[in-house]
């Protein structure tokens, strides 16, 4: 074992780059790991390579980590020259080890911003990282940046060009993004199955949900579906039921949009929302209407929006109620509970509201404890200033700011021609049935508790709003 | 915890578990941490030193023993990782962060030595860190969380320099993170979690916006935070923890619901949170300790009004005697 400063020196650099060199020899590498190994084996570098794993021997890295990392401090206090390609190496070295020590990312930062590094090959440092750390912040703050650099080098590449390249240009660009976004869900969802609600993990992901796919519809719904697996698998993940409650106000938000939008003009893409300059915009609503014109495919993108937002809480209410039934005493069930009736109240409050306050001749009513008589107005409701008080936000509302609203009426005749059934909206009566029916027939203590506070929820905080 | 196969997840409290608060032994833990440099404890931690110092002198100081710790030698520490730019560093040779900026002006405060620093490159750094929509960043490399507001507003508010920042658009951004249940998230459309939760009324008490909060709803889902063993959780469905336990019962206090929750078994699961052999606090019974939860673990006694500490200022977790000198008397609701 090495012992003397000299020799330690001359280890480390082999360790270094005995890394280098596996990750030059695979660059498929998919997870890091520490061997627990607390004697170092006679002439056998501590590095090990099986498959597509990468392993450090523990005995080597009490000697590697402190080396490594007063190597760079000393650089960045410029007490010691290291030239770009040993700054990459030790950088790489120190955050698979060390993944929260904020400078040496910020020195990566540096050289992708030189040119030495590319984007791509530290979203791959940092998501091996986050197959040993899939909670570390610094990583995943470091990604955002990352991210950020592609996205910003997109649209300048897009202004640089002149018209004729542009439309490949655009489709080249566009593909780069969906393929990184694409990656980054899965980097999301690995980090989500090594450590649970990994608040982390999933902030990101609506982060780049936000700033690389707002307003694209499709994308929110292949989201939601390819969720509903994976929250039936983890029930007690708060987090990932977040995220399914963040995918459904925004998919509720944009679907209210077209409502509004197709009115004016059925080929309107509307504007993207802010900050984000290369969303992928697809606006599938608006492409699956291309056949028809003027009006009559207006009305159909309304009356398919409308069905659409009460398909998906009719969904979700039922995904939910499935779960809870099939595992009982899991406060994460109630709590998504809760936030999905509370974002259906509102949503329908708001319809109902803005109409009658605006004088309209067939006022909105989803009665709750009608489901079956619904009637929804076809009244434009110019100037309404809806969501002022969605999920208690300010800002979150202003998305759903939009005027001249109209909303289907589900007796019109050519829903019923196309024989599109309404679901059942939940309502509050049938949310105190659902918790009679819990309580009648489960005598799990906890599942007992998780239903009373929730009524307790709809008495308080439902049941006493104007 | 009752019935068998039951999935609540939390600590069963063991009969033989401690129960009287250790003052020496978490006096002499703390004393003894910083002497004790193991090269590789010691690198794996320096990101985040500053902060370390902070958990540490904070505790002492609520313990009445900041004199046993080594006044000149931390002032001259910080001293030499403010940076240019008026940031200051977790450690020598790191960048700077408004996370370690906070944590060195409160150091100062309870040296009352603020001055030590470059006061105004201080202020400067932190009025450019804000953005347009009023968030803050964490650095100059642009990271946004609601974490950085609530660093720039307690670190002006120390300083008494508050006017710098545009107070309003900041009180504009935090609101905007504010989810259904009363509680907020990192970023707009993010989680509700105890640790932002706290930043967040924190800063809004320190912007004088508490009004702003509707308190039995966050009130509630904080409460909903205690599990049977007493102790609280950041988040529904996780652990129970020393130091959600402060951040949770540190809101409820600035929201004026601390009444709401189970006091003695609160103060029950931090006691059993105590190595008796060691001294310190670690996250749950058992676990190993360390200084981060071993203030935590004091300051929520404090909260709960153990006369053998210091009282401590909820918002900022710094002793009120020390925030009455440099006279910081941030909102509470009533």
């Amino acid at each position: 074992m090495a012992e003397s400063e000299e020799e330690v020196d001359v280890l480390v650099q082999r360790v270094v780059k005995d890394i280098t060199i596996a990750f030059k020899r695979n660059p498929n590498i998919d997870e890091i790991g520490v061997i627990p190994c607390p004697e170092a084996r006679y002439n056998r570098s501590p590095i090990v390579l099986v498959d597509n794993k990468l392993g450090v021997e523990s005995w080597c890295v009490k000697f590697l980590l402190p080396y490594v990392h007063n190597k760079l401090l000393l650089y960045r206090q410029r007490k010691h020259w290291l030239d770009r390609e040993a700054l990459v190496d030790i950088t790489c070295t120190l955050l698979l080890l060390n993944p929260d020590f904020t400078t040496a990312w910020n020195v990566r930062k540096e050289l992708l911003q030189c040119g030495v590094l590319n984007p791509e090959r530290d979203l791959y440092l940092g998501k091996l990282a986050l197959t040993k750390f899939p909670k570390s912040p610094e990583t995943w703050i470091h990604r955002r940046w990352v991210l950020q650099q592609i996205l910003r080098q997109g649209h300048s590449r897009k202004q640089e060009q002149g018209e004729a390249e542009h439309a490949e240009m655009s489709q080249q660009l566009s593909d780069h993004l969906a393929r990184t976004l694409h990656q980054e869900m899965k980097v999301c969802c690995d980090a989500a199955c090594r450590y649970p609600s990994n608040y982390n993990a999933w902030s990101h992901r609506i982060w780049v949900l936000q700033h690389m796919a707002m307003g694209n519809i499709k994308v929110f719904h292949d989201e939601l579906s390819s969720m509903r697996l994976w929250v039936s698998m983890h029930v007690s993940d708060h987090s990932g039921f977040h995220y399914r409650q963040f995918l459904l106000k925004e998919l509720i938000t944009e679907l209210s949009q077209t409502q509004a939008s197709t009115t004016i003009t059925t080929t309107a893409t509307t504007d993207s929302p802010q900050h984000c300059p290369n969303s992928l915009h697809h606006h599938g609503h608006s492409q699956a209407n291309g056949e028809l014109s003027g009006a009559e495919a207006g009305e159909e993108a309304r009356q398919l929006s409308f069905t659409t937002v009460l398909q998906l809480f009719h969904q979700e209410m039922e995904l939910c109620s499935d779960l809870i039934q099939s595992f009982p005493g899991h406060e994460t069930l109630w709590s998504h509970r809760r936030h999905v009736f509370y974002l259906w109240h509102h949503w329908r409050k708001e319809h109902q509201l803005h109409c009658s306050s605006n004088g309209g001749s067939e006022s909105v009513s989803v009665k709750d404890g009608d489901p079956g008589l619904q009637t929804v107005s076809a009244q434009s409701c110019a100037g309404r200033k809806c969501g002022e008080s969605l999920n208690g936000q300010r800002n979150a509302s202003e998305a759903m700011e939009v005027d001249g609203v109209s909303l289907p009426d589900p007796r019109d005749s050519k829903r019923l021609k196309r024989g599109v059934l309404l679901p059942d909206p939940p309502t509050l009566p049938s949310e105190y049935s659902f918790v009679s029916s819990i309580l009648d027939k489960c005598c799990n203590p906890e599942q007992r508790r998780f239903a009373l506070a929730y009524k307790k929820w709809l008495d308080t905080v439902i049941g006493q709003q104007p | 915890m009752t019935a068998q196969g039951t999935q609540v997840k939390d600590v069963i409290i063991k009969p033989d578990a401690p129960s009287a608060l250790l003052l020496d032994k978490h006096a002499d833990y703390i004393a003894a941490y910083g002497s004790k440099k193991d090269d590789y404890e010691y690198t794996l931690s320096e990101y985040l030193r500053m902060s370390g110092i902070y958990w540490g002198l904070t505790v002492m100081d609520l313990m009445g023993q900041l004199p046993r710790m080594n006044r000149q030698e931390i002032v001259d520490f910080i001293k030499a990782c403010q940076h240019e730019c008026g940031g200051i560093s977790a450690s020598i040779g790191h960048d700077p962060h408004l996370l370690y900026t906070l944590s060195a002006v409160q150091i100062l405060c309870l040296y009352d030595s603020a001055d030590a620093l470059d006061v105004d490159k201080v202020v400067e750094y932190i009025k450019g860190l804000q953005q347009e929509d009023g968030s803050f960043a964490g650095d100059k490399w642009g990271e946004i969380d609601t974490r950085f507001s609530f660093c720039a507003v307690a670190t002006l508010a120390l300083l008494g320099k508050m006017d710098t920042i545009n107070v309003d658009k900041a009180v504009e951004f935090v609101l905007s993170c504010m989810n259904f249940d009363g509680g907020f998230g990192c970023r707009p459309g993010s989680e509700s979690h105890a640790g932002q939760i706290y930043c967040c009324t924190g800063f809004l008490s320190l912007t004088g916006q508490l009004h702003q909060i509707n308190a039995d709803l966050l009130g509630w889902w904080l409460c909903e935070r205690q599990l049977p063993s007493g102790g609280l959780n950041g988040r529904p469905e996780k652990l129970p923890d020393v130091c959600y336990s402060w951040w949770v019962l540190a809101s409820l206090k600035i929201i004026g619901r601390i009444h709401w929750i189970d006091k003695a078994k609160l103060r029950t699961f931090i006691l059993a949170c105590q190595d008796e052999e060691t001294g310190g606090f670690a996250d749950r019974p058992g676990d190993m300790v360390d200084p981060f939860h071993t203030l935590f673990g004091i300051a929520g006694l404090s909260l709960l009004g153990d006369e053998q500490i210091k009282p401590v200022n909820p918002v900022l977790c710094m002793p009120e005697d020390v925030l009455k000198r440099v006279d910081v008397q941030p909102d509470l609701l009533s």
